[in-house]
């Protein structure tokens, strides 16, 4: 038992800690007055883009004039990428079965306005982070832990994220992962399913750990009600790689546990639906 | 009752996912993008706040305000139901005629300055930008999270009164107007007839 608990903790460290070597090229049609060298940096999987790319914009503003200089925006592959989104997903999403380190385009004009969300400053990262947690809280706890806490419990989470202190955040993010032991688990919870391919930006749905039985829900009966072209079929032949951090949990995983240790620091479980390679 | 709000479904036939869309054809003010480009800082954001405690402009001032304020706008309201705060939600986003949209600090310029004050307490509280659910866009969302502080009296008021209440239409009218979406008395008329019966 002992064990196990030790491992359960080495897996919220292991998610926290997850990091991707990134290489961050200057767009060609940006405007410089000198060669733009290529910038190398380590992305944590569970922050945001404009929160870990300081250097990036200052790397880039030295071989630019202050004019060309506008709000920093990224692409990959011709698609410009959703800051609100966790930089874990994007990466699992868009670039998980290619070769690393994951190559950006970094832009300073023509932002996409129809496609991404401004990010003027870290305050606007903060809000959105926020509203991630009470979203998911309302989910878990219909809001009672959220509220419960007082505004510098709130600033606590926010500051562990964007300084990268991992016992700071947990402190107060193990509030959120509690639930009275009658229950089983949470209300419902939160998770968003994302699929490149498909028109919508992501599924959410309700979704009990537990069954009325007192069985515990897996991820494999989540996909079943929400996405069931994601469980393979009995012929053998899997089309789709269903993927949490860069790794597939097996389907027998309950889905509370996943919930628990594998969610991203919004507390949410953002889940990947990907082709499965062909090799 | 003639109504202009359109009923969208997303996803396939038969899914219960969807929301009420509604388009308004406005005048308002809108600004010329300045030529390097830069955009408003959030205390320029702040500053309209106070703008609005000066007074309203003399006579003469009146001609250049109505030239100012007459750009077409296109509104787009958009009710989502979000199913984990159990509320509805207003998503609403504008744009120039040539497809431009309005940035936040635009919105503002449009809202009733009575509102503006009310809602520039904390303008990423109340009012964010966020990605419209269904069709991944930004669109500017008033928070459910606040809805239950003011909806409460109204519940309240309404089951004293044994009279019925359309809790969508209520709840529209309230904070459809901080965000230029204007509400027909009529609507009300129609949703909140007396019961004959006491209210369950």
């Amino acid at each position: 038992m002992q064990q196990a608990m030790a491992d359960d903790k080495d897996v919220l460290r292991d998610v926290w800690f997850g990091r991707i070597p990134t290489c961050f090229t200057l767009y060609q049609d940006e405007i410089t007055e000198r060669e733009a060298e290529p910038f190398y940096l380590l992305l944590p999987r569970v922050s945001y883009l404009p929160l870990v790319t300081d250097k990036v914009r200052k790397h880039f503003q030295k071989v630019m004039k202050p004019d060309d200089v506008g709000e920093m925006w990224f692409e990959y592959e011709g698609t410009p990428l959703k800051w609100h989104y966790p930089i874990g997903l994007l990466f699992d999403l868009y670039a998980s079965n290619t070769t690393l380190p994951w190559s950006i385009f970094v832009h300073f004009k023509n932002f996409p306005q129809q496609d991404l969300l401004h990010c003027p400053s870290n305050s606007v990262i903060e809000a959105h982070f926020m509203s991630s947690i009470k979203e998911a809280d309302a989910l878990k706890h219909k809001g009672a832990v959220v509220n419960e806490m007082q505004k510098k419990d709130h600033k606590q989470l926010w500051m562990g994220l964007q300084n990268d202190k991992f016992d700071q955040f947990w402190a107060m993010n193990r509030k959120l992962m509690e639930y009275p032991t009658e229950e089983g688990g949470f209300r419902y919870i939160p998770f968003r399913i994302y699929q490149v391919t498909s028109n919508r930006p992501f599924i959410q749905k309700l979704f009990r750990p537990v069954a009325s039985d007192g069985c515990p829900h897996t991820l494999g009966d989540l996909l079943k009600e929400v996405f069931p072209a994601a469980i393979p079929q009995n012929d053998g032949q899997k089309k789709y790689q269903v993927m949490i951090h860069g790794i597939e949990p097996m389907l027998e995983t309950p889905i509370q546990w996943l919930s628990e240790h594998l969610s991203y620091p919004d507390n949410f479980l953002h889940i990947s639906i990907i082709p499965a390679p062909s090799d | 009752m003639r109504c202009t709000w359109m009923r969208k479904v997303s996803g396939s036939a038969g899914s219960a996912d969807g929301y009420m869309k509604k388009t308004v054809l406005g005048r308002g003010k809108i600004n010329t993008p300045s030529l390097d480009g830069s955009c408003k800082s959030e205390e320029d954001v702040c500053a309209l706040g106070k703008e609005t405690q000066e007074g309203a402009p003399d006579g003469s001032e009146w001609e250049a305000l109505d030239a100012e304020w007459s750009a077409a706008i296109r509104y787009e309201y958009h009710v989502l139901y979000s199913s984990s705060y159990q509320t509805p939600v207003l998503y609403f986003r504008a744009s120039a005629l040539d497809g431009r949209p309005l940035s936040l600090e635009e919105m503002w310029d449009n809202v009733h300055p009575s509102y503006r004050r009310r809602l520039l307490h904390s303008p990423w509280d109340t009012i964010t930008q966020q990605e419209h659910p269904c069709l991944g866009q930004p669109f500017f969302v008033l928070h459910p999270c606040r809805t239950w502080d003011f909806m409460s009296p109204i519940l309240e008021a309404a089951q004293n009164e044994c009279r019925k209440l359309n809790y969508i239409v209520s709840w529209l009218s309230v904070v459809g107007p901080m965000v230029g979406l204007e509400i027909p008395l009529s609507y009300a008329t129609v949703a909140s007839k007396p019961e004959r019966t006491a209210a369950r």
